[in-house]
């Protein structure tokens, strides 16, 4: 179980929202994935997304990331139009994700995901230049250096900075993921599970960097966690998703008590009837 | 016209029952057969040994051949090899296929003769007899032919619907995992269709015989032909297989009907049609799903999840190769010392065969790049090496420009092709693009390759060798020089931001394109550069020969190349410059100094096809384990004692756990608790 404590949330800043998506459908054949979903994260914070297996949860962050195509609805990345919008151009854009099924680069070291990361975003023509340049040759510059140690240190990887992908535990993995989404310098990170697989000492760890991610480089972040704990604990606002409905959005002690959130997760039958007036209720208002 | 269509309904039945046993083997066991050709052949070559050559009558013959020879070489193979394939990566499987396609063929000339045999019976008893049809003769050989594509396809369809043999196949196909758990074997069904395909093989080696006589080649190519009718069948769909196979035979015979007889285009147009095939079918999945990809719809959640995603060891670096870094440039150096004294000492016959070899080794290189770092599976880079050669060729002999520059620009066209090739392959699975560019090759060869300007009767083109390098010793150092160039280009591209982007992408295209990366850019950065470097390799090529004879470029030659590199490494630039030496010297050194003759001649081709083959056991290939060897040797000779493979290192890139060493810890168990596990495992879930 996790140890992240329910401590203060983050609180966001103003402005346009860091990722938003409105009235998002998404089917497969004859299966609604989603339906006329609609979220948005405010700059700066940390909003979180929960609900049972099968609610929609990585569907929707395909639509977000771009790697789906939703048949309705639109999505925003930071007020902008992205809906169309390749992965690529989404994460020039400061869109970053993590995967719920690992999406490392096996060949690749720890710490040279991180660095590809950074390229990727702050030395974009190295990726063409360096082979005529003799990239090999060259030393990475003192802002690269300082940004990826401090990455690989925040999320605690220095000690298997150098080791190879495929030889990674499960949870330090999954923190590899997290840093190379935040090497590439984004807005917006959409987190898969991220503490899917970490021990509660490695869960708190994680929390604690989050944390410190969003209050020192004002990022948002979009969480997807099966550990209610930890959401609740960091989030400011959390969605709730069921059968690709969103049946609720709140604050964590709103989401803890609210009757549409338990049923899903209980299966309470009096809880459902009380969803339904619940759902109607907060559709008209 | 009811004639062509009976003709043509022939190679349809020989194509669509080829396609068939490809497709049962690919749907059961995840291995695409690239030695069906030669399975098909050597069955026929042994008919034809009891039939013909012992005498021996039609049923008794066909019953020893297809009821005894081909299912002992289906359970051989598959106990041999197939079997540890089973979880292996596609280009594993692919590489292992072409190394027994290349093996085959030479074991059917050691154990039955050279012998050209352009014309074998079939079936049917000599003389056939010819029956009239609506005015129209049909030969007893053709009705067999049909009669035993009907009994397959009905007796298939029974048996897979109605026996509980038919039930396990069917359960394995969506299954193998959920199948192994509810109490049937999966391995007692593999081995079972293996048989089955390889009585398939030996039905349609059989029948063709009378059509094509008995030609390895021929074979491979009539088979690379129903390649087309699996691919159109999306690798699954037996039914579409054998209905694509017989209208393929049907449309190339009646092109031939419509088109006039002796016309270059009709010649043309022929080998051409099963390529039209590939492309229709390809641009009808792709407009419809978007994506054409062989691991789609594969397997049910728990294969998925017990399937490492080491899927491009063989395109991988390990974390092995880091175990002893300081070795890592030594080893290659030392190597490279020790070649480029060779021409000081070699006798002139020697040398002038080396010119050869090294041109040879430029051209692997190419390999090296698209296979070994770009993890794609292209069976073409010896076409872009003929494309190369034949156009620098005519640049330099029929339009008087200077040499080097000729190659170049040969090198440039061929990298602009495989540029295209690239795009239209991007978003192809590794087994799909591994076809097209198989059929790509062939189609360039028959209908570009083929022109007199390039062929000229059989002659080729001169080409005359700059003067710098006119002499073999200084042409061997010129080789040299472009060789080392390239290499240090590969080592460059390996080390900087763009094989760190090009890595990215080789293992996870979704990951990369979320970072940012442009997965077509990179494809097809590693697409034309690879091309280039074969392009500039083919010129050399001929420049050492002073001449660019097209038939030094054939595609099923290359599959043979392809054999050889990865026996040494295909991610090692000194594995090619040793590959491009031995394959060049070796048969010399048996004619020569050993003095064999046919067919020892051809124990360097089968040593190498069984180096493909070993890939199973060693992805690697083996400079990287004499390396490794070596490494660990002097680390012991230094005081170091065995030094230990780290235990995060132990599960790294393993694919199946029967081939772990006895000293490595099994993986978990499929369901095991996740933070246990590694990544190499895990991914994959």
């Amino acid at each position: 179980m996790s140890t992240v404590e329910a401590t203060e949330p983050v609180r966001p800043d103003t402005g346009p929202a860091a990722i938003e998506a409105r009235d998002v459908t998404v089917r497969f054949g004859g299966l609604v994935a989603l339906s006329d979903v609609s979220l948005s994260v405010p700059p700066a914070s940390i909003v979180g997304l929960v609900g049972p297996n099968g609610a929609g949860k990585t569907t929707l962050f395909g639509v977000l990331s771009g790697l789906l195509h939703p048949q309705g609805g639109e999505v925003f990345l930071g007020g902008k139009k992205v809906t169309g919008a390749t992965p690529s151009k989404r994460s020039r854009l400061g869109l970053a994700r993590t995967f719920q099924q690992l999406e490392l680069f096996m060949g690749l070291t720890v710490r040279e995901h991180v660095v590809l990361g950074y390229r990727v975003r702050n030395q974009r023509k190295r990726l063409w230049s360096d082979l005529l340049t003799a990239g090999a040759l060259h030393r990475e510059t003192d802002d690269e250096k300082q940004r990826v140690d401090h990455l690989v240190d925040l999320l605690g990887l220095r000690s298997v900075a150098d080791v190879g992908a495929s030889s990674l535990p499960l949870g330090t993995a999954r923190r590899v993921e997290v840093a190379r989404a935040l090497a590439t310098g984004p807005s917006i990170v959409l987190l898969d599970e991220p503490s899917s697989g970490l021990d509660g000492h490695e869960t708190a760890q994680l929390g604690a960097a989050l944390r410190t991610v969003v209050e020192e480089e004002h990022v948002s972040l979009l969480l997807v966690e099966h550990d209610v704990a930890m959401v609740l604990g960091l989030s400011s606002q959390v969605a709730v998703l069921d059968f690709g409905v969103r049946i609720a959005q709140g604050t964590p002690d709103e989401i803890r008590n609210d009757p549409a959130v338990r049923a899903a997760y209980l299966g309470d039958d009096e809880a459902v009837e009380g969803t339904h007036e619940t759902t109607q209720q907060g559709g008209e208002a | 016209m009811l004639q062509f269509i009976v003709v043509g309904l022939v190679f349809g039945s020989i194509y669509a029952l080829a396609a068939s046993g490809l497709v049962i083997t690919y749907v059961s066991t995840g291995v695409l057969n690239f030695a069906f050709g030669a399975f098909a052949f050597f069955i026929a070559r042994f008919y034809y040994f009891l039939h013909v050559e012992k005498e021996w009558g039609i049923l008794l013959s066909a019953a020893v051949s297809l009821l005894v020879l081909a299912p002992f070489m289906g359970i051989f193979f598959y106990m041999a090899i197939f079997r540890f394939l089973r979880l292996s990566s596609q280009l594993i499987k692919v590489v292992v296929t072409i190394g027994l396609s290349v093996v085959i063929p030479v074991l059917a000339v050691m154990i039955f003769g050279n012998e050209e045999i352009f014309q074998a019976p079939g079936l049917a008893p000599q003389p056939v007899s010819v029956y009239k049809v609506f005015d129209t003769a049909v030969t007893l050989d053709q009705v067999i032919a049909y009669a035993c594509v009907l009994a397959i396809v009905i007796f298939g369809a029974l048996i897979l619907r109605y026996t509980e043999a038919g039930l396990s196949v069917r359960a394995m196909v969506d299954s193998e995992a959920m199948t192994s758990l509810s109490g049937s074997n999966p391995s007692r069904i593999a081995a079972g269709v293996w048989v089955i395909s390889t009585i398939l093989a030996g039905l349609s080696g059989i029948l063709a015989a009378p059509v094509i006589g008995l030609d390895p080649n021929k074979y491979t190519l009539l088979i690379a032909a129903a390649f087309a009718a699996v691919i159109a069948a999306r690798l699954r769909s037996l039914p579409i297989a054998v209905c694509i196979g017989l209208l393929m035979g049907v449309a190339g015979s009646l092109v031939q009907y419509f088109l006039p007889p002796d016309s270059e285009v009709t010649a043309n147009i022929v080998p051409a049609i099963p390529f039209a095939f590939v492309v229709i079918s390809l641009v009808v999945n792709l407009v419809r799903q978007g994506r054409v990809n062989e691991e789609e719809g594969v397997g049910g959640a728990l294969d998925r999840a017990i399937t490492p995603n080491g899927g491009s060891r063989l395109a991988a670096s390990s974390d092995s190769e880091n175990i002893y870094p300081k070795l890592n440039f030594t080893f290659p150096i030392i190597i490279f010392a020790g070649v480029c004294l060779l021409p000081l000492i070699f006798a002139p016959y020697w040398t002038s065969l080396m010119g050869g070899a090294v041109a040879l080794a430029i051209i692997f290189l190419s390999y090296t790049l698209v296979t070994g770092e770009g993890g794609m599976l292209w069976l073409c880079q010896i076409t872009f090496a003929g494309v190369g050669a034949l156009s620098s060729a005519q640049f330099a002999t029929q339009h008087g420009w200077p040499i080097i520059p000729a190659v170049l620009m040969g090198g440039v066209i061929a990298g602009l092709i495989g540029v295209v090739i690239g795009l239209l392959t991007i978003r192809l699975g590794n087994l799909y693009v591994a076809l097209v560019t198989l059929t790509f090759g062939l189609l360039m060869e028959r209908l570009v390759f083929n022109l007199q300007t390039f062929a000229n009767f059989g002659q080729g083109v001169a080409v005359a060798r700059p003067e710098f390098a006119s002499s073999d010793k200084d042409f061997i150092y010129f080789g040299l020089a472009v060789f080392a160039i390239f290499a240090v280009l590969i080592v460059n591209l390996r080390r900087s931001t763009t094989g760190l982007a090009l890595n990215a992408v080789r293992w996870s295209e979704n990951a990369s394109r979320t970072m940012g990366l442009s997965v077509i850019q990179m494809k097809m950065l590693v697409s034309g550069l690879a091309a280039f470097v074969a392009g500039v390799g083919g010129g050399i090529y001929a420049l050492s020969f002073k001449q660019a004879i097209p038939l030094d470029y054939a595609t099923i030659l290359g599959l043979v190349w392809l054999a050889v590199l990865v026996t040494f490494g295909v991610r090692s630039n000194i594995a090619a410059l040793l590959a491009g030496l031995l394959f060049t010297f070796s048969p010399a050194f048996i004619q020569t100094v050993l003095k064999l003759e046919a067919p020892w001649s051809d124990l360097p081709v089968l040593l190498f096809g069984v180096g493909a083959i070993a890939l199973a056991q060693n992805p690697e290939g083996t400079v990287h384990q004499w390396a490794m060897g070596l490494q660990r040797a002097l680390h012991k000779a230094s005081g170091g004692g065995a030094r230990p493979v780290p235990a995060a290192t132990a599960f790294a890139g393993r694919h199946d756990p029967r081939l772990d060493d006895d000293d490595t810890p099994p993986p978990p168990p499929p369901g095991s608790p996740q933070p246990e596990g590694t990544t190499a495992e895990v991914a994959g879930s």
